[in-house]
């Protein structure tokens, strides 16, 4: 029975759903073994990996939709960005104060938006990360406006500062995977599996007992958090923030990579981070080309993995399944 | 799998490229927004270094060197020209920068450049911070003059002293707007109304209706594009004599709203763009040196950033030449202490306090009527 | 009718609007601790209606009361006191697995520990293709299965009254046959059920008595000893 083709097919499909995460960790490694400028790219591919990640929490498994979650790396942003740069505080605390803020607005802007439901909820969203980028735009007595804070330091607790690009990245590498552990955690416990209760049914789901706005409340905070935290990571790496960096091509970018990387898996965000991160390099050599080859290649995976790459092997499975017939037809 | 797999593969075969032609060429940097808001200044920038380069290649090349463009599009994004800086510096190895006007793109990305000792030319305005100061130098001419050129004018040849101030949003535009707001007592000029537009807005009767009703006889226009051409339009459409002081901009802007206004808009003049007009002198001479070569290439499109490129690289060439060396800190030393620098923008006097280059104003005042350029001043 | 103390469930005067349609007027029910009682009517009179606003899906008015006690008009307060509801449709969650469905289910209860053990072996007794199928996407089951799977669902709530609203729907009469087959099982264990089902034979066959609603209005109760013959049940919907 060992022997039998199903036996060994089912322990290659158990590989190869682990594949495209292995391969992402796989890219991570090699960029800190090679050290050149795609430790920059990657860098980006992990701060965005916590991002998504949270995104992931409210649009995977909660099954809601923030348009506006550029609004939390903002707030996490600046409040770094102002407090280490402008008032010296350590990066640290200015880290928990980004999130202690973040959190707060998050709860003053979920609790009446979220008795939306689908687009009002986007329009509600969106509308938050616009407003946001405007007062970062306007409030120039604190975020200098267009110009930008410069000058932010590297991260660092006391004298320990991580300098070095490879040190960073390891860094950034330990907090993607970490975020992705979190969440992962969340997925499997009470809180999670509530989640995407109430993504399947809402009724269903209070007909369990889940209180279903606390929950979408909480999700969002918590998403909102993970966009703090990455936004605080961007400043420190740049060590320069402008409201150009926390517009909407970063909501645009985050949902590319969710959709690409996999809605709703655990390590959806980190596929497609580094796979939407490293498409432009690869393809740099196209020149004028780049944007028409990357838009081609954005489509192609989303037409074969409809999934996103996380769940490449149920393309597979149906691949297999269309060629040999089916063995046993449920009842 | 497949994917991931594919991407390991293009980034080993463009790994295992790109040192390959890595000797005798001197490597130019360039982080130019080729897509995106700065897209029509910055690939006028890249054609003039385009321009400038096959010029200095032709000559020889510097200390027996060819220069060699490495040109990337940041998208006009700031997180982008991170990227593609960092590509130049660790892939690329390139031995100076000479980038486009992504003022947020140059600052994001200028610590990893002064932690590579690479100097950075520039065509926006310089970063904020001086250990960065130190290593860039910017070819624009600071945002005052372009002010006090049309105050100046006011002054002199009209009896106007209220004015409007209409400005976009952006750094170049708002910086502009404080210094128009610091230097206007200084010429008697009173300013009434300031307003932000937003560049894509379509219509600007609000704002021109309520610097009319506040007195003011000019409209201070501070900011690119068409927007300039739209507040024109409404000006006609309102029947006002209203005055409108556009900033510098490409001809392509300048036509239409002279076509419009007739001799009610004047512009700040570049001096490529009055090249024709221009006296005998060091200034037409260079400009001289670089127009048929930008024309034989780019016919009737506007030289002046382009021009500025050209500026950049000469500089740069000059500084190489002084140096007697291709290393990142000698040349940045070096262009501290080259003699004023005549350019096709102006004369660029650098020195270790002053890294901006343009010192005295070298902008015109002038017209567009009857499909000429005329200068007024 | 008096309330009584030995009914379960008594909900007196609910009445339930969509906007400016009335889907159920004034409704009065009540269900005996112990009871299998059905909920018959045509498609559309209003029963799923009268199952959301029993447990507080729909903003209602009127009164429901479980032992003698109001309900309050939340659901997941409601499921808190021991009312579990198996939604029409199902309401199985699609992507997750069938265990986690269970797990779901005895949500109350943190969906693990000794309780939570103690009650999934019994769910799976009584439907042991679920225990096949534990790690599978619940999406990925046939409709009989999920239907199983949704009552599974409900009885980890280990509840003390089972609402089911159309448990036959999109089922093979063979399935069905096997699913109240089961409900009437635990009803004799002790279970106090209330059936909403399209196909009055099926249900009259496991309830003991059965209220017939039309047009958003209760209009009879009936004795299913009462009935003999489709052609009596079908003066009940259209008189």
């Amino acid at each position: 029975m060992t022997n039998s083709p199903a036996t060994i097919s089912s322990k290659l499909m158990a590989a190869l759903r682990h594949a495209p995460a292995i391969a992402a960790a796989g890219m991570v490694a090699y960029a800190i073994a090679d050290g050149g400028y795609i430790v920059t790219v990657v860098g980006f591919g992990l701060i965005y990996t916590i991002f998504v990640a949270g995104l992931n929490i409210f649009m995977g498994y909660a099954g809601q939709t923030s348009f506006g979650q550029n609004a939390f790396a903002a707030i996490g942003a600046y409040a770094s960005a102002v407090l280490t740069a402008t008032y010296g505080w350590p990066p640290l605390l200015a880290a928990l104060a980004g999130i202690v803020a973040t959190a707060i607005c998050a709860f003053v802007i979920g609790y009446p938006t979220l008795r939306l439901k689908g687009h009002y909820l986007a329009m509600a969203t969106l509308a938050i990360g616009l407003i946001i980028y405007e007062v970062a735009v306007q409030w120039q007595s604190v975020t200098n406006g267009y110009m930008g804070i410069s000058g932010i330091p590297a991260l660092g607790i006391g004298h320990y500062e991580l300098l070095s690009d490879r040190a960073q990245l390891i860094f950034l590498a330990i907090m993607a995977v970490l975020s992705l552990a979190a969440s992962w955690l969340l997925r499997h416990s009470r809180f999670g599996r509530a989640l995407v209760a109430l993504s399947g049914s809402e009724d269903a789901a209070r007909a369990l007992g889940i209180n279903v706005r606390q929950y979408k409340l909480t999700a969002f905070i918590i998403s909102a958090i993970y966009a703090s935290i990455s936004g605080t990571l961007f400043v420190h790496i740049v060590g320069f923030i402008s409201p150009e960096m926390i517009g909407m091509n970063m909501v645009i970018l985050a949902f590319t990579m969710l959709y690409v990387g996999g809605i709703g898996t655990t390590t959806g965000p980190l596929i497609g981070a580094i796979v939407i991160g490293l498409l432009p390099e690869s393809i740099r050599s196209f020149k004028d080309y780049q944007d028409l080859v990357y838009g081609a290649a954005l489509i192609l995976i989303l037409i074969y993995a409809p999934g996103g790459i996380a769940s490449l092997d149920q393309v597979v499975k149906k691949l297999l399944r269309t060629k040999a017939p089916a063995k046993e037809v449920a009842p | 799998m497949k994917a991931a797999s594919f991407i390991a593969l293009a980034l080993a075969t463009t790994a295992l490229a790109a040192p390959a032609m890595a000797q005798e060429t001197f490597k130019v940097g360039v982080s130019v927004g080729l897509t995106g808001y700065a897209a029509a200044v910055d690939r006028a920038w890249r054609d003039g270094l385009e321009v400038a380069a096959d010029y200095v290649n032709s000559k020889g090349g510097v200390r027996g060197r060819k220069i060699q463009l490495v040109i990337e599009d940041n998208k006009s994004e700031p997180q982008e020209a991170v990227t593609v800086y960092r590509k130049m510096i660790s892939s690329d190895k390139v031995n100076i920068f000479i980038s486009g006007c992504v003022s947020a793109g140059n600052f994001a990305a200028a610590q990893f450049v002064v932690r590579a000792q690479i100097p950075m030319m520039l065509c926006s305005i310089l970063p904020p911070q001086p250990d960065q100061v130190k290593w860039a130098y910017s070819f624009l001419a600071p945002p005052r003059f372009e002010v006090e050129k049309r105050f100046a004018y006011l002054k002199d040849k009209t009896p106007i002293r209220k004015v409007g101030v209409l400005h976009d949003p952006s750094p170049y535009a708002n910086l502009q707007k404080d210094l128009a707001v610091k230097a206007a007592p200084d010429y008697g000029i009173e300013l009434p109304v300031v307003e932000q537009y937003k560049q894509d807005d379509a219509d600007f009767s609000t704002q021109i209706s309520k610097m009319e009703s506040a007195g003011a006889k000019a409209v201070l226009k501070i900011g690119l594009g068409g927007s300039t051409v739209t507040t024109a339009k409404n000006i006609k459409q309102l029947g006002l004599n209203t005055l409108l002081l556009g900033s510098v901009d490409d001809l392509a802007v300048f036509k239409p709203t002279g076509e419009t206004l007739g001799n009610q808009f004047l512009f700040v003049a570049a001096p490529a763009q009055v090249y024709e007009t221009l006296p005998e002198g060091a200034l037409k001479q260079e400009i001289a040196r670089f127009l048929p070569l930008w024309r034989a290439k780019h016919g009737d499109r506007d030289a002046v950033w382009a021009g500025k490129a050209w500026d950049a690289l000469m500089v740069t060439v000059a500084a190489i030449d002084k140096a007697q060396s291709f290393d990142g800190e000698a040349i940045r030393a070096a262009v501290e202490t080259l003699p004023p620098y005549q350019g096709t923008g102006g004369i660029y006097s650098f020195s270790p306090t002053v890294h901006q280059g343009i010192t005295t104003n070298p902008f015109f005042m002038a017209t567009y009527e009857n499909g000429k350029v005329m200068v007024k001043n | 009718m008096s309330i009584t103390t030995g009914n379960i469930l008594e909900v007196r005067g609910l009445t339930a609007r969509y906007g400016e349609v009335t889907a159920l007027r004034s409704a009065d029910l009540d269900l005996k601790e112990g009871e299998l009682i059905a909920v018959l009517g045509p498609n559309g009179a209003g029963k799923s209606t009268l199952m959301r606003s029993i447990v507080g899906l729909t903003s209602a008015s009127g009164d429901v009361r479980f032992r003698g006690e109001l309900l309050p008009r939340n659901a997941a307060a409601v499921a808190a006191r021991g009312i579990a509801l198996v939604p029409e449709g199902r309401g199985i969650f699609g992507p997750m697995s069938v265990e986690e469905n269970l797990q779901l289910g005895a949500y109350m209860i943190n969906g693990r520990g000794e309780d939570y053990e103690r009650r999934l072996s019994r769910v799976l007794t009584l439907f042991p293709r679920l225990k096949e199928r534990l790690s599978q996407a619940a999406g990925s089951m046939s409709g009989g299965e999920q239907q199983m799977l949704a009552v599974g669902r409900a009885l980890m709530a280990d509840p003390k009254l089972l609402l089911l609203d159309e448990p036959s729907l999109g089922l093979a009469p063979k399935v069905t046959a096997e699913i109240l087959e089961t409900l009437a099982e635990l009803n004799r264990s002790g279970l106090s059920v209330l059936l909403v089902e399209q196909k009055a034979p099926l249900a009259l066959k496991i309830a003991s008595r059965a209220y017939v609603v039309v047009n958003g209005r209760i209009s009879t109760e009936i004795d299913t000893k009462e009935i003999t013959s489709h052609d009596q049940l079908a003066r009940y919907y259209f008189q």
